[in-house]
């Protein structure tokens, strides 16, 4: 009985043991030598002049917590900490999900509570911040709308000095919680709550202390704006490597090693698909500031030839971090793509083909 | 063709007032975006000089571009309006001045 029990438990640490984990460094499994056809799609010829094409600055793909696969073009190397650009409202997610396992605040909270200047918008919950659905109007537009897009006068001109409180100052065009409607303000709001969630001691430090270092994640950047508030919808930086450990912690059920690091509902809440949402609104159906592959609205998987499983983080000019759980797979791919030709699908097909045996 | 005129006027007119603060801040948008995301691009990233300049470059011209390596404080006109963005420190990357 005695002899059994002790084999028992040898036997659950040696499977505990056999899960690989990164430590100061990634380790590498074995590397994938298929890789043409990914190659040809994710890293053409490039032209830093005329700027046309896809323009992949990093691809990393981790499989099972050991890099199979990494390849940097441009200026971009390991040890760049890459604009994330859009990457970054995720992250804000995962550090908002710490000060939740602390206690700190409910999702059904109103976000005034912790952001007063939100007080003309009292309904809004910190829910629907998530989901992008404050019914706050936005125009989301980066280079096409200039005059009219809110994103860029909140980043450059009229909001740049205070982004929450632009933000906060918005007419409302719906009832909270009802519309999905993609808003880089509605991301500002959340982390200028989070200032009051864990107190103006802790949150200078907070992405750090919260998220970035309990990962061994060492050169992390995030800019401020002059209130001191983190720009959570735009200007996180990390190395390919170090954002591939917060992608392993999503796909790993918010564990790190042995650290729950995130609440399991925390993490259902952000991978559960928002009902406002409405077919073709986004290139992929929103959950809580993730993005899903999910049927939604009558409309098929937005990313037909990965798994239903499959969510990613995304940012402009094509930054994407992808997570597919069913598979141990964690995707960066970091670019300048100036032109809207990339497509999510196509690479994701072909980094399935590439390292399926 | 007269009153066409000046119903465009007044239609225009109107547009203006309308949309004036937007207006106002939109010659402000080419210097504040060139001078945040060469410094970013310069001092956060750690990319060259020349590979920044390409990376900043929109369809807008700007002038009078200077980058101050010693308080990496990076100054461009364009539009008839000044920006200027700042390093300020390893976690907190770079920021427009107020």
């Amino acid at each position: 009985m005695c002899k059994g029990l002790t084999l028992l438990l040898l036997l659950i640490s040696c499977t505990v043991q056999a899960e690989p984990w990164p430590g100061e460094q990634w380790p590498t499994g074995a590397t994938i030598t298929n890789t043409e056809a990914l190659e040809n799609y994710a890293f053409p010829p490039r032209d830093d002049t005329t700027r046309k094409g896809i323009r992949t600055d990093a691809l990393l793909i981790i499989h099972d917590g050991q890099i199979i696969y990494e390849r940097y073009a441009g200026p971009t190397s390991e040890h760049t900490p890459h604009l994330t650009w859009s990457i970054s409202k995720s992250l804000m997610a995962t550090v908002l999900g710490v000060a939740y396992s602390e206690g700190l605040f409910k999702l059904e909270d109103p976000a005034a509570k912790f952001y007063p200047p939100l007080a003309k918008h009292p309904d809004i919950k910190f829910a629907d911040l998530l989901h992008w659905a404050s019914g706050i109007d936005w125009q989301e537009d980066y280079e096409y709308a200039p005059l009219k897009s809110s994103v860029v006068a909140m980043l450059y001109t009229r909001g740049h000095r205070d982004m929450a409180a632009f933000t906060a100052e918005q007419d409302s065009y719906a009832e909270p919680g009802q519309a999905f409607r993609y808003s880089s303000g509605d991301s500002n709001l959340l982390a200028a709550a989070l200032k009051n969630i864990v107190g103006p001691q802790r949150y200078p430090d907070y992405p750090w202390t919260a998220l970035f270092e309990p990962l061994g994640i060492r050169h992390a950047v995030w800019e401020t704006d002059a209130m001191g508030t983190f720009v959570a919808s735009s200007y996180a930086y990390l190395t390919a490597r170090d954002l591939a450990r917060v992608g392993l912690l999503m796909a790993r059920d918010g564990r790190w090693d042995d650290q729950q690091l995130l609440p399991k509902d925390w993490l259902a809440f952000n991978l559960t698909l928002f009902k406002g949402y409405k077919a073709h609104q986004d290139e992929a159906v929103p959950g809580g500031q993730w993005w899903l592959n999910r049927p939604a609205d009558g409309a098929s998987s937005p990313w037909p030839d990965a798994p239903p499983d499959t969510f990613a983080a995304l940012g402009h000019w094509g930054q994407a971090l992808y997570v597919i759980p069913s598979e141990k797979l964690v995707i960066v791919r970091y670019a300048d793509d100036r032109e809207g030709s990339y497509r999510h699908n196509e690479l994701l097909k072909r980094v399935l083909k590439a390292v399926r045996p | 063709m007269k009153r066409f005129l000046l119903l465009l006027l007044v239609l225009l007119l109107g547009w203006v007032v309308y949309e004036r603060e937007d207006l106002w801040a939109f010659p402000d948008i080419i210097s504040a975006y060139t001078a945040k995301e060469y410094c970013s691009c310069r001092y956060v990233m750690n990319n060259d000089a020349e590979y920044c300049r390409g990376y900043v470059k929109q369809w807008l011209p700007t002038s009078d571009f200077s980058d101050d390596s010693a308080s990496k404080t990076i100054t461009v006109s364009g539009m008839g309006r000044s920006n200027s963005a700042q390093w300020q420190s390893e976690r907190r990357g770079c920021r427009l001045n107020p």
